[in-house]
Protein backbone atom coordinates (compact mmCIF):
# COMPACT_ATOMS: atom_id res chain seq x y z
CA UNK A 1 0.00 0.00 0.00
CA UNK A 2 1.08 3.35 -1.02
CA UNK A 3 1.74 5.57 2.06
CA UNK A 4 0.68 9.45 1.26
CA UNK A 5 2.79 11.74 3.37
CA UNK A 6 1.41 15.43 3.86
CA UNK A 7 2.94 17.44 5.75
CA UNK A 8 0.29 20.39 6.88
CA UNK A 9 0.87 23.63 8.02
CA UNK A 10 -1.41 25.30 10.55
CA UNK A 11 -5.12 24.57 11.00
CA UNK A 12 -6.94 26.77 9.00
CA UNK A 13 -10.11 25.51 7.17
CA UNK A 14 -8.89 24.56 3.86
CA UNK A 15 -6.11 22.21 5.70
CA UNK A 16 -8.92 20.45 7.41
CA UNK A 17 -11.10 20.33 4.27
CA UNK A 18 -8.08 18.49 3.13
CA UNK A 19 -7.96 16.34 6.15
CA UNK A 20 -11.29 15.15 5.57
CA UNK A 21 -11.23 14.98 2.37
CA UNK A 22 -8.08 12.45 2.56
CA UNK A 23 -9.52 10.22 5.13
CA UNK A 24 -12.75 9.78 2.68
CA UNK A 25 -10.48 8.37 0.02
CA UNK A 26 -8.88 6.01 1.91
CA UNK A 27 -5.61 7.51 2.43
CA UNK A 28 -3.84 7.59 6.11
CA UNK A 29 -3.18 10.59 7.39
CA UNK A 30 0.07 11.50 9.04
CA UNK A 31 0.06 14.45 11.12
CA UNK A 32 2.87 16.03 11.99
CA UNK A 33 3.30 19.87 13.18
CA UNK A 34 5.63 21.98 15.09
CA UNK A 35 8.94 20.56 16.28
CA UNK A 36 8.52 16.64 15.43
CA UNK A 37 7.39 17.43 11.87
CA UNK A 38 11.17 17.07 9.52
CA UNK A 39 12.11 20.57 9.32
CA UNK A 40 12.24 21.27 5.26
CA UNK A 41 9.24 19.59 4.36
CA UNK A 42 7.00 21.29 6.29
CA UNK A 43 5.51 23.64 3.35
CA UNK A 44 1.94 24.76 3.01
CA UNK A 45 -0.33 23.41 0.68
CA UNK A 46 -0.76 26.67 -0.71
CA UNK A 47 2.84 27.39 -1.14
CA UNK A 48 3.29 23.34 -3.13
CA UNK A 49 0.67 24.30 -5.00
CA UNK A 50 1.95 27.66 -5.97
CA UNK A 51 5.31 26.27 -7.06
CA UNK A 52 3.99 23.59 -8.95
CA UNK A 53 1.58 25.81 -11.26
CA UNK A 54 4.50 28.04 -11.61
CA UNK A 55 6.86 25.21 -12.83
CA UNK A 56 4.27 23.75 -15.43
CA UNK A 57 3.76 27.46 -16.73
CA UNK A 58 7.25 27.96 -17.41
CA UNK A 59 7.17 24.46 -18.79
CA UNK A 60 3.88 25.42 -21.28
CA UNK A 61 5.59 28.75 -22.28
CA UNK A 62 8.94 26.42 -22.98
CA UNK A 63 6.88 24.55 -25.22
CA UNK A 64 5.35 27.26 -26.89
CA UNK A 65 8.00 28.72 -27.93
CA UNK A 66 9.84 25.48 -29.51
CA UNK A 67 6.84 25.45 -30.98
CA UNK A 68 7.24 28.52 -32.76
CA UNK A 69 10.58 27.49 -33.12
CA UNK A 70 9.77 24.39 -35.10
CA UNK A 71 7.60 26.20 -37.03
CA UNK A 72 9.94 28.71 -38.27
CA UNK A 73 12.35 26.18 -39.49
CA UNK A 74 9.37 24.46 -41.25
CA UNK A 75 8.63 27.84 -42.91
CA UNK A 76 12.40 28.07 -43.90
CA UNK A 77 13.62 24.62 -44.90
CA UNK A 78 9.81 24.84 -46.84
CA UNK A 79 10.53 27.88 -48.72
CA UNK A 80 14.48 26.84 -49.65
CA UNK A 81 13.25 23.36 -50.86
CA UNK A 82 10.62 25.68 -53.20
CA UNK A 83 12.95 27.66 -55.07
CA UNK A 84 15.49 24.65 -56.77
CA UNK A 85 11.86 22.90 -57.39
CA UNK A 86 10.63 26.06 -59.21
CA UNK A 87 13.65 26.25 -61.44
CA UNK A 88 13.06 22.66 -62.11
CA UNK A 89 9.41 23.44 -63.25
CA UNK A 90 10.55 26.00 -65.65
CA UNK A 91 13.19 24.26 -67.21
CA UNK A 92 11.22 21.18 -67.58
CA UNK A 93 8.51 23.60 -69.14
CA UNK A 94 11.35 24.73 -71.36
CA UNK A 95 12.40 21.52 -73.04
CA UNK A 96 8.85 20.53 -73.06
CA UNK A 97 7.92 23.45 -75.23
CA UNK A 98 10.71 23.09 -77.21
CA UNK A 99 12.36 26.22 -76.89
CA UNK A 100 15.31 24.37 -77.19
CA UNK A 101 15.03 22.23 -79.72
CA UNK A 102 11.48 19.44 -80.86
CA UNK A 103 10.90 16.27 -78.58
CA UNK A 104 10.07 13.13 -79.82
CA UNK A 105 6.79 12.28 -78.41
CA UNK A 106 8.23 9.93 -75.66
CA UNK A 107 10.75 12.44 -74.56
CA UNK A 108 7.77 14.95 -74.25
CA UNK A 109 5.77 12.86 -72.43
CA UNK A 110 8.93 11.90 -70.36
CA UNK A 111 9.24 15.66 -69.31
CA UNK A 112 5.53 15.90 -69.21
CA UNK A 113 5.71 13.07 -65.97
CA UNK A 114 8.22 15.05 -65.02
CA UNK A 115 6.45 18.58 -64.58
CA UNK A 116 3.36 16.46 -63.13
CA UNK A 117 5.42 15.54 -60.34
CA UNK A 118 7.03 18.60 -59.09
CA UNK A 119 3.77 20.55 -59.07
CA UNK A 120 2.22 18.01 -56.86
CA UNK A 121 5.65 18.44 -54.65
CA UNK A 122 5.81 22.18 -55.01
CA UNK A 123 1.98 21.96 -53.58
CA UNK A 124 2.52 19.79 -50.68
CA UNK A 125 5.64 22.26 -50.18
CA UNK A 126 2.97 25.08 -50.16
CA UNK A 127 1.03 23.81 -48.10
CA UNK A 128 3.72 22.80 -45.20
CA UNK A 129 4.38 26.43 -45.89
CA UNK A 130 0.89 27.33 -45.31
CA UNK A 131 0.62 25.23 -41.83
CA UNK A 132 3.58 26.82 -40.49
CA UNK A 133 2.84 29.93 -41.30
CA UNK A 134 -0.44 29.85 -39.62
CA UNK A 135 1.14 28.29 -36.73
CA UNK A 136 4.45 30.49 -36.34
CA UNK A 137 2.44 33.52 -35.94
CA UNK A 138 -0.89 34.79 -35.27
CA UNK A 139 -3.13 34.86 -38.78
CA UNK A 140 -4.40 38.63 -39.07
CA UNK A 141 -7.85 38.16 -41.52
CA UNK A 142 -7.99 40.67 -44.09
CA UNK A 143 -11.46 40.58 -44.62
CA UNK A 144 -13.63 42.21 -47.57
CA UNK A 145 -17.22 42.09 -48.67
CA UNK A 146 -17.20 39.89 -51.96
CA UNK A 147 -19.65 37.38 -53.81
CA UNK A 148 -19.37 33.48 -53.23
CA UNK A 149 -20.18 33.15 -56.75
CA UNK A 150 -17.01 34.90 -57.95
CA UNK A 151 -14.73 32.56 -55.28
CA UNK A 152 -16.43 29.49 -56.67
CA UNK A 153 -15.94 30.64 -60.42
CA UNK A 154 -12.54 31.14 -59.25
CA UNK A 155 -11.31 27.87 -57.60
CA UNK A 156 -13.11 26.14 -60.46
CA UNK A 157 -11.02 28.17 -63.10
CA UNK A 158 -7.89 26.87 -61.15
CA UNK A 159 -9.18 23.19 -61.31
CA UNK A 160 -11.08 22.75 -64.59
CA UNK A 161 -8.44 21.05 -66.01
CA UNK A 162 -8.20 18.33 -63.84
CA UNK A 163 -11.77 18.22 -63.55
CA UNK A 164 -12.17 17.65 -67.33
CA UNK A 165 -8.95 14.90 -66.90
CA UNK A 166 -11.37 13.18 -64.83
CA UNK A 167 -14.52 13.24 -66.91
CA UNK A 168 -16.01 14.45 -63.64
CA UNK A 169 -19.78 16.15 -63.89
CA UNK A 170 -19.03 19.68 -62.27
CA UNK A 171 -22.38 21.74 -61.47
CA UNK A 172 -22.21 24.71 -59.60
CA UNK A 173 -25.41 26.53 -57.51
CA UNK A 174 -25.02 29.77 -56.13
CA UNK A 175 -28.29 31.13 -55.20
CA UNK A 176 -29.26 34.42 -56.29
CA UNK A 177 -29.83 37.20 -54.05
CA UNK A 178 -27.55 35.55 -51.81
CA UNK A 179 -25.71 38.25 -49.72
CA UNK A 180 -22.30 39.13 -49.73
CA UNK A 181 -19.83 37.61 -47.36
CA UNK A 182 -17.79 39.59 -45.02
CA UNK A 183 -14.39 37.22 -44.99
CA UNK A 184 -10.76 36.80 -46.14
CA UNK A 185 -10.68 36.33 -49.96
CA UNK A 186 -7.59 34.36 -49.71
CA UNK A 187 -8.31 32.19 -47.66
CA UNK A 188 -11.74 31.46 -48.44
CA UNK A 189 -10.26 30.41 -51.97
CA UNK A 190 -7.98 28.66 -50.11
CA UNK A 191 -10.70 26.71 -47.91
CA UNK A 192 -13.05 26.10 -51.18
CA UNK A 193 -9.93 25.11 -53.50
CA UNK A 194 -8.80 22.77 -50.80
CA UNK A 195 -12.00 21.10 -51.24
CA UNK A 196 -12.82 20.62 -54.23
CA UNK A 197 -9.30 19.75 -54.86
CA UNK A 198 -10.10 16.74 -52.17
CA UNK A 199 -13.71 16.00 -54.07
CA UNK A 200 -11.46 15.45 -57.50
CA UNK A 201 -8.19 13.43 -55.64
CA UNK A 202 -11.31 10.72 -54.11
CA UNK A 203 -14.10 10.63 -57.04
CA UNK A 204 -13.20 8.05 -59.45
CA UNK A 205 -13.83 8.90 -63.19
CA UNK A 206 -17.13 9.86 -64.60
CA UNK A 207 -18.18 10.80 -60.79
CA UNK A 208 -20.04 13.56 -59.91
CA UNK A 209 -18.86 16.79 -58.06
CA UNK A 210 -21.21 19.56 -56.60
CA UNK A 211 -20.41 22.82 -55.05
CA UNK A 212 -23.53 24.36 -53.62
CA UNK A 213 -23.57 28.14 -51.38
CA UNK A 214 -26.67 28.92 -49.94
CA UNK A 215 -28.17 30.50 -46.44
CA UNK A 216 -27.16 29.13 -43.93
CA UNK A 217 -30.85 27.32 -42.09
CA UNK A 218 -29.46 27.49 -38.33
CA UNK A 219 -28.87 31.02 -38.98
CA UNK A 220 -30.11 33.12 -42.10
CA UNK A 221 -27.22 36.16 -41.36
CA UNK A 222 -24.76 33.50 -42.31
CA UNK A 223 -24.14 31.47 -45.48
CA UNK A 224 -23.28 27.85 -45.93
CA UNK A 225 -20.60 26.40 -49.11
CA UNK A 226 -21.52 22.57 -49.56
CA UNK A 227 -19.00 20.82 -51.80
CA UNK A 228 -20.36 17.33 -53.01
CA UNK A 229 -19.02 14.47 -54.53
CA UNK A 230 -19.53 11.18 -55.93
CA UNK A 231 -16.37 9.71 -54.33
CA UNK A 232 -14.93 6.90 -52.07
CA UNK A 233 -16.56 8.25 -48.82
CA UNK A 234 -15.30 8.60 -45.36
CA UNK A 235 -16.17 6.21 -42.43
CA UNK A 236 -18.09 7.96 -39.56
CA UNK A 237 -15.13 6.99 -37.60
CA UNK A 238 -12.84 9.43 -39.11
CA UNK A 239 -15.33 12.48 -39.56
CA UNK A 240 -13.53 14.12 -36.72
CA UNK A 241 -9.64 13.17 -37.28
CA UNK A 242 -9.72 14.03 -41.21
CA UNK A 243 -9.50 17.62 -39.62
CA UNK A 244 -6.67 17.13 -37.85
CA UNK A 245 -2.82 17.73 -38.69
CA UNK A 246 -0.85 15.15 -40.16
CA UNK A 247 -3.95 12.60 -40.84
CA UNK A 248 -4.52 10.20 -43.81
CA UNK A 249 -7.51 8.20 -42.87
CA UNK A 250 -5.30 5.16 -44.00
CA UNK A 251 -2.38 4.00 -46.94
CA UNK A 252 -4.51 3.74 -49.66
CA UNK A 253 -6.56 6.88 -49.08
CA UNK A 254 -2.99 8.63 -49.13
CA UNK A 255 -1.95 6.49 -52.13
CA UNK A 256 -4.94 8.24 -53.77
CA UNK A 257 -4.27 11.70 -52.66
CA UNK A 258 -0.73 12.46 -52.20
CA UNK A 259 -1.38 14.99 -49.57
CA UNK A 260 0.44 16.24 -46.64
CA UNK A 261 -2.24 15.27 -44.63
CA UNK A 262 -2.51 19.28 -43.76
CA UNK A 263 -5.02 20.62 -45.99
CA UNK A 264 -8.30 19.82 -44.06
CA UNK A 265 -6.66 21.05 -40.49
CA UNK A 266 -5.83 24.28 -42.30
CA UNK A 267 -9.29 24.49 -44.05
CA UNK A 268 -10.53 23.99 -40.59
CA UNK A 269 -8.37 26.59 -39.18
CA UNK A 270 -8.89 29.24 -41.66
CA UNK A 271 -12.89 27.91 -41.25
CA UNK A 272 -12.57 29.07 -37.68
CA UNK A 273 -10.70 32.37 -37.80
CA UNK A 274 -13.82 33.81 -39.33
CA UNK A 275 -16.11 31.88 -36.67
CA UNK A 276 -17.58 29.70 -39.22
CA UNK A 277 -17.96 25.86 -38.96
CA UNK A 278 -16.43 23.20 -41.44
CA UNK A 279 -18.01 19.33 -40.88
CA UNK A 280 -18.66 16.11 -43.41
CA UNK A 281 -21.23 13.81 -43.63
CA UNK A 282 -20.27 10.84 -45.46
CA UNK A 283 -20.60 7.07 -45.60
CA UNK A 284 -17.86 4.80 -47.13
CA UNK A 285 -18.77 3.93 -50.58
CA UNK A 286 -21.79 7.04 -50.65
CA UNK A 287 -19.72 9.56 -51.81
CA UNK A 288 -18.86 13.52 -49.40
CA UNK A 289 -20.38 16.41 -48.27
CA UNK A 290 -18.18 18.75 -46.83
CA UNK A 291 -19.74 22.24 -45.51
CA UNK A 292 -18.70 25.16 -44.39
CA UNK A 293 -20.14 28.46 -43.28
CA UNK A 294 -19.63 32.03 -43.74
CA UNK A 295 -20.76 35.74 -42.02
CA UNK A 296 -22.68 37.74 -44.56
CA UNK A 297 -21.67 41.00 -44.26
CA UNK A 298 -24.16 41.79 -41.50
CA UNK A 299 -23.06 39.30 -39.65
CA UNK A 300 -19.19 39.67 -40.36
CA UNK A 301 -19.86 43.33 -39.23
CA UNK A 302 -21.45 42.54 -35.83
CA UNK A 303 -18.42 40.06 -35.29
CA UNK A 304 -16.17 42.58 -36.50
CA UNK A 305 -17.40 45.14 -33.62
CA UNK A 306 -17.68 42.55 -30.64
CA UNK B 1 9.00 41.43 -85.76
CA UNK B 2 10.70 41.43 -88.75
CA UNK B 3 14.56 43.24 -87.50
CA UNK B 4 16.92 41.44 -85.37
CA UNK B 5 17.95 42.94 -81.59
CA UNK B 6 17.25 46.51 -81.28
CA UNK B 7 13.32 45.99 -82.32
CA UNK B 8 12.73 43.05 -79.74
CA UNK B 9 10.99 44.41 -76.37
CA UNK B 10 13.61 44.33 -73.69
CA UNK B 11 13.25 42.74 -70.81
CA UNK B 12 14.62 43.57 -67.44
CA UNK B 13 14.48 40.40 -65.50
CA UNK B 14 15.27 40.97 -61.56
CA UNK B 15 15.66 37.76 -59.86
CA UNK B 16 18.13 36.38 -57.39
CA UNK B 17 17.99 32.75 -57.88
CA UNK B 18 20.72 32.20 -60.64
CA UNK B 19 18.98 28.79 -62.14
CA UNK B 20 15.80 30.17 -61.91
CA UNK B 21 16.90 33.61 -63.40
CA UNK B 22 18.60 31.20 -66.26
CA UNK B 23 15.88 29.35 -67.04
CA UNK B 24 13.36 31.95 -67.55
CA UNK B 25 16.16 34.04 -69.57
CA UNK B 26 16.14 31.45 -71.48
CA UNK B 27 12.38 31.41 -72.05
CA UNK B 28 12.32 34.93 -72.99
CA UNK B 29 15.09 35.18 -75.09
CA UNK B 30 13.63 31.56 -77.19
CA UNK B 31 10.19 33.51 -77.23
CA UNK B 32 11.81 36.59 -78.91
CA UNK B 33 12.53 39.10 -76.74
CA UNK B 34 15.75 40.64 -75.21
CA UNK B 35 16.62 40.39 -71.82
CA UNK B 36 18.97 42.10 -69.14
CA UNK B 37 19.58 40.02 -66.26
CA UNK B 38 20.04 41.21 -62.73
CA UNK B 39 20.03 39.72 -59.15
CA UNK B 40 19.23 42.21 -56.58
CA UNK B 41 17.28 45.14 -55.89
CA UNK B 42 19.83 47.96 -56.07
CA UNK B 43 21.34 46.54 -59.53
CA UNK B 44 17.69 46.64 -60.83
CA UNK B 45 17.33 50.39 -60.12
CA UNK B 46 20.75 51.54 -61.77
CA UNK B 47 20.37 49.35 -64.72
CA UNK B 48 17.00 50.46 -65.36
CA UNK B 49 17.70 54.12 -65.56
CA UNK B 50 20.49 53.18 -67.90
CA UNK B 51 19.04 50.64 -70.59
CA UNK B 52 15.07 51.56 -70.73
CA UNK B 53 13.64 48.51 -70.36
CA UNK B 54 10.12 48.11 -72.34
CA UNK B 55 9.15 45.52 -69.12
CA UNK B 56 10.50 44.21 -65.72
CA UNK B 57 9.96 41.02 -64.43
CA UNK B 58 10.52 41.64 -60.59
CA UNK B 59 11.00 38.91 -58.17
CA UNK B 60 9.34 39.99 -54.57
CA UNK B 61 11.51 37.65 -52.87
CA UNK B 62 15.12 39.74 -53.11
CA UNK B 63 17.97 39.76 -50.40
CA UNK B 64 18.82 43.21 -50.43
CA UNK B 65 16.38 45.73 -50.83
CA UNK B 66 12.37 44.16 -50.48
CA UNK B 67 10.88 43.78 -54.17
CA UNK B 68 8.19 45.95 -53.07
CA UNK B 69 10.33 48.40 -52.44
CA UNK B 70 12.61 48.16 -55.62
CA UNK B 71 8.84 48.45 -57.14
CA UNK B 72 8.12 51.73 -55.36
CA UNK B 73 11.78 52.54 -55.80
CA UNK B 74 11.21 52.68 -59.91
CA UNK B 75 7.74 54.37 -59.81
CA UNK B 76 9.23 57.56 -57.98
CA UNK B 77 11.59 57.77 -60.63
CA UNK B 78 11.07 59.61 -64.11
CA UNK B 79 13.05 57.00 -66.64
CA UNK B 80 10.92 54.16 -65.05
CA UNK B 81 7.77 55.92 -63.85
CA UNK B 82 5.16 54.24 -66.77
CA UNK B 83 7.36 50.97 -67.42
CA UNK B 84 5.38 48.18 -66.77
CA UNK B 85 5.96 46.01 -64.04
CA UNK B 86 5.22 42.40 -63.12
CA UNK B 87 6.00 40.81 -59.97
CA UNK B 88 6.51 37.34 -59.75
CA UNK B 89 5.62 36.22 -55.56
CA UNK B 90 5.24 33.25 -53.82
CA UNK B 91 1.82 31.92 -53.14
CA UNK B 92 -1.16 33.85 -52.54
CA UNK B 93 -1.06 33.89 -48.76
CA UNK B 94 3.08 35.84 -48.50
CA UNK B 95 2.30 38.67 -50.20
CA UNK B 96 -1.19 40.15 -51.84
CA UNK B 97 -2.28 41.10 -54.86
CA UNK B 98 -3.29 45.19 -53.43
CA UNK B 99 0.57 45.22 -51.67
CA UNK B 100 1.54 44.57 -55.29
CA UNK B 101 -0.57 47.24 -56.55
CA UNK B 102 0.21 49.44 -54.06
CA UNK B 103 3.69 49.54 -54.83
CA UNK B 104 2.92 50.33 -58.31
CA UNK B 105 2.92 47.23 -59.74
CA UNK B 106 0.86 46.84 -63.27
CA UNK B 107 0.76 43.19 -63.05
CA UNK B 108 1.86 39.88 -60.65
CA UNK B 109 2.09 36.27 -61.24
CA UNK B 110 2.15 33.48 -58.40
CA UNK B 111 5.46 31.52 -58.44
CA UNK B 112 6.00 28.71 -59.68
CA UNK B 113 5.15 30.72 -62.86
CA UNK B 114 3.29 29.14 -65.52
CA UNK B 115 5.62 29.70 -68.66
CA UNK B 116 2.35 29.24 -71.04
CA UNK B 117 0.79 32.08 -68.95
CA UNK B 118 3.65 34.08 -68.96
CA UNK B 119 4.24 34.49 -72.63
CA UNK B 120 0.43 34.93 -72.69
CA UNK B 121 0.39 38.01 -70.56
CA UNK B 122 3.93 39.46 -71.21
CA UNK B 123 2.05 41.24 -74.66
CA UNK B 124 -0.78 42.64 -72.95
CA UNK B 125 1.58 44.19 -70.49
CA UNK B 126 4.03 45.76 -73.33
CA UNK B 127 1.01 46.81 -75.48
CA UNK B 128 -1.95 47.29 -73.50
CA UNK B 129 -3.94 49.34 -75.69
CA UNK B 130 -4.43 46.01 -77.68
Amino acid sequence: MIELRLYLEGDDRDADRLRELLAHEGFRVVESSGSDAPQPTVVGIREVLARRVEDLERTILELRNLDVAKSQFLTNVSHELRTPLTAIVTYGEILRDGLLGELAPRQREAIESMINSCRQLLSMIEEILTYARTNARAIELQPTEFELEDVVGHVYDMNASLIQQKHLRYEAKVNSGLPMVWADRDKVVHVLGNLIGNAIDFTPPDGILRVEARRWQQNPAWLEVVVEDSGIGIDPKHHEMIFQEFAQVDASRARMHHGTGLGLAIARKFVQLHGGRIWVESELGAGSRFYFTLPSVEAGRKLGAA
Amino acid sequence: MSGEGANLPLILLVEDNEAIRNAFAILLRESGYRVIEVASGSAAIETSATDRPDLILLDLGLPDVGGLEVARALRSREETRETPIVALTGRALETDAEACYAAGCTGYLTKPIDTEQLLRVLPTYLNPQE
